[in-house]
């Protein structure tokens, strides 16, 4: 995944989750700040579909190692949810 | 920060382009433009939300807080500017005293010297078994350079004061002579040239001088040609060898160095005369303990080599700070102390204050905790408030300090040694810093601790005067501690006071009343040999003499109480009768006939010196009664004779009255025997070195700035070559030998005085405050038919009890503290400890200052109409 700006980003949060994770497109800005103090993803300047500046985000090393390693802890919670609970019942935290 | 300015400053913009971004898509799928951006705007949510959560990511946010803590308790203050202003104050006072106090403290006794390796340095003396430290001989010191391996450096000083006659007018200037090495023992990088070289420091090694920073400017106006240039000191030219960098000092300021194996001989070569001191620069490693006990081997095969000089000596080494600080360092921790105390009283004063006015701010914590603040939320907003009181009263205190200090110094330059050292440094200023912090938490305890519990339904029910009753017992106890303190104040200082009051009431054994000494700086032209010398001497003294308003004149080279030594053996008789170190010592003065006249010394049996005892007449010695009785115990000593050490055997021909010259409470341990010899028999040999040394003693009625202009002219009219200079009257001389004990009682007087403002203000602030509470209480009294006699009384009795609780405390503290007092040695004479008349004034100044403390509050009860007091509520 090369950069994206925060639109991008929320658009595609809504569609490959395939519109259940409908948050206000807002709330994603601050949890990106959070990721750029943590050091997970970087910013840089760039120029959206309009023609105007807009910043990028783009996940550093640092972060798709994090990314690996919340994968791989979800996954295990995911699976362990799911062994417990049957019929399966999605739901969007 | 620069990131958070960063990553913020954009977010307006990209939540901007976000939103017009959606909006266009919206259009993109056929809404109108108006429903396109409302969507957009809804699907987005509260945008200033997510502005402030972002914010919140980059926060510091205790930071952020406490900044939010800080406004509103400058608000809280701002709001009762009288309360802060007195607390502020209070505190500035408390603060700046001490830290004016600590920046004493640390420039003169902590700060470590300004040398490189300074712990390596060290001070060598030797002993006996009498005196902890006596000066050494030239001869020994030689011998221990030689003969020692634990110091990397050694060298041997005395000072030695000159005249200096150019270039430019003539002036007395500050000397010392050193051996070669002292600079590199110190550590110290000449500005300009280099420090004697052992060649130039030894007998006939060509006149060299080293110089100080401000005689380079001063004379040479900082020209970096001076190196080869001459000074004349006492005569003769010496040739400028090198410059000393700014500020350099040993002791005190010094401005011409000259090198000590050229100096008089007859001291220097002579084993038995103890003339100079020894420094020295340990190995690295090398313990004080090491070393000496390696001198202490040294001295001892010298006494087998020199079986007839000094035997029996020890070796005292001990740091070079501590022998250049002395015992200043007990006094002032004992100051500090003092001012320890001054600041608990600034501090309950605050605290008591802060106990009113948060029972005056019980509705408000009331409110805020029933708005959802937690306790800790607002203990943290009271230890805010005090702790910003605390820090603006210590900016504010610093700056006094500063003053203070300053004004200190300027009063009393020499009173500490090393004064030059002491600054508003980092070390001082986080001092301040760390006390003002400290006191902020303190005082801000007693309210935090109260005004967090509060009962919320009872407070807020509690009427629109917004306060309940606060906590008189908790006021109580801090005025009485107030009281306890002040008094342990009061009697330090008055037992100081009357130490002074009884020093100045000794009869030093002399009168000190009319009395100016000075001393002359006789022209090199006429001092060539010892006769012209004396002749010299003898003229100057018959032109003073005819000065009107002179009533008697004459020379002495020990001025009394001056703190100058002059010590030397003598033996009862015509012989050496034993080996010299275990002779009997007196102090030696070398006057004139005039001399007993000029100081009011009683003559007790037979004559003083006549202007018929000089070179070629018997030699004569007077002796003081001490001595009578102590070597003449049943006989008429008047006819006897007495051997001086390097001098000769002499006939005793009079006793005169013992002078106090070691201080006015001198208990008379140290070498209390005393002989005079007349300056006109000293021997040819030691006239120049006693010469130096002479004083001018007379006896007018006049002031010393009525009489100095014609002893001016009467001294210059032989010459423009020689400096007047240590003017004094004998009355400043004895004031000074008591500044051990002055600069302590001027300093506890001011913190004690201090203490008992303050001290009154608590019982003041307390007493209005109860009464201001109690008012409808007093309005049903009246009422009910008291008098306003007996409010008056209650009110006042109310605070006297406290006085006299804090009077009965506080005397027990101060027997405590004076013992203390009295450990320290020579700084009570006359007065015990425990001194009743101090304790007993002490009592009473505290009680009636409280009563008067008492008073406008009891006249303002006393006042109430009960009518309006009812109707109050």
């Amino acid at each position: 995944m090369g950069p994206r700006h925060g639109h991008a980003i929320a658009k595609m949060i809504e569609f490959n989750s395939e519109d259940v994770l409908q948050v206000e497109q807002g709330s994603l800005y601050p949890a990106l700040h959070r990721l750029i103090k943590r050091g997970w993803i970087s910013a840089e300047e760039g120029t959206s579909e309009n023609n105007r500046r807009a910043k990028f985000y783009k996940l550093t090393t640092k972060g798709r190692r994090q990314l690996a390693v919340e994968t791989s802890k979800w996954d295990k919670l995911a699976g362990a949810i799911a062994r417990i609970l049957r019929p399966v019942e999605e739901e969007g935290k | 920060m620069s990131r958070r300015r960063r990553m913020l400053e954009d977010l307006d913009r990209d939540i901007c382009e976000h939103i017009a971004i959606e909006t266009q898509e919206n259009i993109e799928r056929g809404m109108s433009p108006d429903e396109a951006r409302t969507s957009a705007l809804r699907k987005f949510g509260n945008v200033t939300r997510v502005k402030e959560e972002t914010r919140e990511v980059w926060s510091f946010s205790w930071f952020e807080r406490f900044w939010v803590d800080v406004s509103f308790g400058i608000r809280a203050l701002w709001k009762h500017p009288g309360f802060a202003i007195v607390a502020i104050l209070t505190l500035a006072l408390g603060i700046g005293a001490n830290t004016a106090i600590f920046s004493v403290v640390e420039g003169v006794v902590l700060a470590a010297l300004p040398y490189p390796h300074p712990d390596r340095l060290v001070m060598v003396l030797e002993s006996r078994p009498s005196v902890k430290q006596i000066s050494i001989s030239y001869p020994d010191f030689q011998d221990w350079q030689h003969g020692s391996r634990s110091f990397e450096h050694m060298a041997a000083l005395t000072d030695r004061s000159y005249d200096l006659t150019g270039p430019g007018t003539s002036d007395h200037l500050a000397g010392m002579e050193v051996s070669s090495g002292f600079f590199a023992t110190l550590g110290v990088n000449l500005t300009l040239g280099h420090e004697f070289a052992p060649s130039e420091d030894r007998p006939n090694g060509g006149q060299t001088v080293v110089i100080s920073d401000r005689l380079w400017k001063d004379r040479f106006a900082s020209n970096p040609a001076v190196l080869g240039k001459a000074v004349t000191l006492d005569g003769t030219d010496f040739t400028i060898i090198g410059v000393l960098p700014p500020k350099f000092r040993l002791w005190t300021e010094v401005d011409v160095y000259t090198s000590l194996g050229q100096g008089e001989p007859l001291l220097y070569r002579d084993r038995t005369a103890h003339s100079v001191v020894c420094i020295g620069r340990l190995k690295p490693g090398v313990s004080i303990g090491e070393a000496q006990e390696e001198l202490e081997t040294v001295q001892s095969n010298l006494d087998r080599l020199y079986p007839t000089a000094d035997r029996n000596l020890g070796i005292n080494i001990e740091p070079l700070k501590q022998s250049i600080v002395g015992d200043v360092g007990g006094t002032l921790l004992l100051l500090l102390g003092a001012v320890g105390i001054v600041l608990l009283i600034a501090c309950t004063n605050v605290a008591s204050l802060s106990l009113a006015r948060s029972a005056s701010r019980t509705r408000e914590f009331a409110i805020r905790s029933a708005l959802g603040a937690s306790r800790a939320r607002m203990v943290r907003q009271l230890m805010t408030e005090s702790v910003l009181l605390a820090l603006i009263g210590g900016l504010l205190g610093s700056i006094v300090a500063n003053l203070e200090v300053r004004l200190l110094l300027a009063k009393f330059p020499e009173i500490v040694p090393r004064s030059q050292n002491v600054h508003l440094n980092i070390p001082v200023l986080l001092f301040a810093f760390g006390i003002s912090l400290v006191v902020g938490v303190l005082f801000g305890l007693a309210p935090a601790s109260d005004g967090s519990s509060v009962d919320v339904q009872g407070s807020l029910k509690a009427g629109e005067r917004g306060f309940t009753r606060a906590h008189p017992r908790a006021q109580s106890i801090l005025v009485i501690v107030q009281m306890a303190l002040t008094v342990m104040l009061l009697v330090g200082f008055g037992l100081l006071l009357r130490t002074i009051l009884q020093l100045w009431n000794v009869n030093p054994g002399f009168d000190r009343q009319h009395v100016i000494t000075f001393k002359v700086g006789l022209s090199p032209s006429l001092t060539t040999t010892a006769s012209s010398t004396r002749t010299a001497y003898r003229q100057l003294l018959g032109r003073i003499r005819e000065i009107p308003g002179v009533q008697a004149a004459d020379f002495t080279n020990v001025v009394p109480l001056s703190d100058h030594d002059n010590g030397g053996p003598f033996w009862v008789g015509a012989q050496q009768s034993t080996a010299m170190q275990d002779a009997p010592h007196a102090l030696y003065f070398e006057t004139g006939p005039e001399y007993l006249q000029a100081m009011q010394i009683p003559l007790l049996r037979g004559r003083f010196f006549t202007r018929a005892d000089d070179s070629d007449s018997e030699p004569v010695v007077v002796i003081d009664s001490v001595l009578a009785q102590a070597y003449f115990p049943h006989k008429d000593p008047v006819g006897e004779l007495i051997t001086v050490a390097h001098w000769r055997t002499a006939r005793v021909i009079g006793v005169v009255g013992h002078v106090r010259h070691w201080g006015l409470g001198d208990a008379g341990t140290y070498n209390p025997s005393q002989i005079y010899i007349s300056f006109y028999q000293i021997s040819d040999e030691w006239v120049p070195a006693f010469a130096r040394d002479l004083s001018v003693a007379i006896r007018t009625p006049l002031d010393v700035s009525t009489i100095m202009p014609a002893i001016k002219d009467a001294v210059y009219g032989t010459g423009k070559d020689q400096p007047i200079y240590n003017v004094e009257t004998m009355q400043q001389i004895a004031s000074d030998s008591m500044s051990s004990q002055r600069l302590p009682m001027i300093l506890l007087g001011a913190f004690a005085g201090l203490a008992l403002l303050l001290a009154s203000v608590g019982v003041y602030g307390v007493l209005s405050y109860s009464v201001s509470q109690r008012i409808q209480e007093i309005g049903i009294r009246m009422a009910l038919g008291a008098e306003r006699r007996d409010v008056l009384r209650m009110i006042i009795g109310q605070g006297l009890r406290l006085a006299v609780a804090g009077v009965i405390l506080g005397a027990g503290g101060a027997l405590l503290l004076t013992r203390l007092l009295s450990s320290f040695s020579r700084l009570l004479y006359g007065v015990r400890a425990n001194d009743p008349v101090t304790f007993t004034a002490v009592s009473f100044v505290l009680v009636c200052v409280s009563i008067l403390a008492c008073y406008l509050p009891a006249r303002r009860a006393s006042r109430v109409n009960p009518m309006v007091a009812l109707k109050y509520e």
